[in-house]
């Protein structure tokens, strides 16, 4: 079964190879969920909770638990990154969407995995999270949009990429209020999405550096074109036959 | 001084259970990390030390021996400032991962433009514009 839909502003392919005894419902309850996320947290919308709070019209002990996990995810990377990720920049609004997108979709794959499927893939916007592999899963080549740079083989796990060539300069290091411009691509293969997709766009954030960074993250495989073009990535990589 | 030697003993004596925990060899062998009397299995050099003095408090740096253990020779320096240890530097350590960076040596390559059969592809966030002229578009359509 596979469904695709927009959500949050980006395309999010649901595909179920196995296990849900009714796949449709399942792939439902995940643009539901996502549905709810963009709802509650988007920094786009006016009345959502992330815009609440910037505003200070929610206090920032009565935020949701949901909310506060996000919150302490992108905290837990702001110290890590010593500010190079930050989702509290100096005269800009709130915008924790880094982090919401790796763990909301993170969630879409419990909410699977939970509905019984056993073989899935999900593709949110360049962001996968897999069970049951292997999967083939290819890294976009940075400069050519119909091309691969390398393809990795998944069997449950997540990767993430973060690079200016979808959305331009809007990944910013916070120690310098400027965009990020030390790398062209930073893949990142977790356990989870939640640290994949935070791991790459703090790595990113960080430029060069971020490759070290990222490679001494526990549970984290890195694969990284850097401004010169040049590839690095950790032995562990797993690098598809 | 008196002190320095027994001090760095202890010093190196602390090390031993350090350099002798493995932490993927199981759970039962905590008492292998618990403080026992050293026993150097070969090699010694025999330690040695060199002193300076500056104004009131004498600053002494000692060497001391070689600790064969089961993950390689270890030996440090400590400096005294006065009675206090200020600096203990590794002279010889283990080549063991307990002892290198936490970052794993990286494979250097050139950047290769590639085509293969994939069942999905990662790249940055991409728009809902942008989808359409995608690979990940073309993979969804084949699968649709």
């Amino acid at each position: 079964m596979l469904r695709v839909e927009h959500v949050m502003g980006f395309p999010v392919s649901v595909r179920i190879d196995d296990g849900a005894a009714d796949p449709a419902a399942a792939a439902e309850e995940v643009f539901a969920w996502l549905r709810e996320v963009d709802a509650r947290f988007s920094p786009f919308k006016p009345d959502s909770e992330v815009c609440r709070l910037d505003r200070g019209e929610v206090l920032a002990e009565d935020v949701s638990a949901d909310l506060s996990e996000v919150l302490e995810l992108c905290e837990h990377y702001r110290v890590a990154t010593r500010g190079a990720f930050d989702v509290r920049l100096p005269g800009r609004a709130l915008d924790p969407c880094a982090v919401v997108k790796g763990w909301s979709v993170q969630r879409a794959a419990e909410l699977l995995a939970r509905a019984g499927a056993t073989r899935f893939c999900v593709n949110a916007g360049g962001d996968v999270v897999t069970a049951g592999g292997p999967w083939r899963v290819g890294v976009r080549h940075p400069e050519q949009s119909d091309r691969l740079c390398t393809v990795l083989e998944v069997t449950d796990g997540a990767v993430a990429t973060s690079a200016r060539y979808e959305r331009g300069d809007h990944i910013v290091d916070g120690r310098t209020g400027r965009p990020a411009t030390g790398l062209l691509s930073m893949t990142v293969v977790a356990r989870s999405l939640t640290e994949a997709d935070a791991t790459a766009t703090a790595a990113f954030a960080m430029g060069a550096e971020g490759i070290e960074w990222a490679a001494s993250q526990d549970g984290c495989e890195v694969f990284a074109v850097d401004a010169e073009r040049r590839v690095l990535r950790t032995p562990g990589l797993p690098v598809a036959a | 001084m008196k002190r320095a030697l027994p001090v760095l003993a202890l010093t190196v004596a602390a090390l031993i259970p350090l350099w002798r925990y493995a932490p993927s060899s199981g759970t039962t062998e905590t008492a292998e990390a618990a403080p026992s009397t050293p026993t150097p299995s070969a090699s010694s050099s025999s330690s040695s030390s060199s002193s300076s003095s500056s104004g009131s408090t004498t600053t002494k740096t000692v060497k001391g021996s070689t600790v064969n253990t089961s993950k390689g020779a270890v030996q440090v320096e400590v400096t005294f400032e006065g009675d206090k240890i200020s600096a203990v530097r590794m002279l010889r350590q283990p080549n063991h991962p307990q002892t290198t960076a936490a970052v794993p040596k990286l494979i250097s390559a050139t950047l290769e433009a590639q085509s293969a059969d994939v069942d999905t592809v990662s790249g940055a966030t991409i728009t809902s514009d942008g989808y359409k002229e995608s690979l990940q578009a073309a993979i969804d359509a084949k699968g649709a």
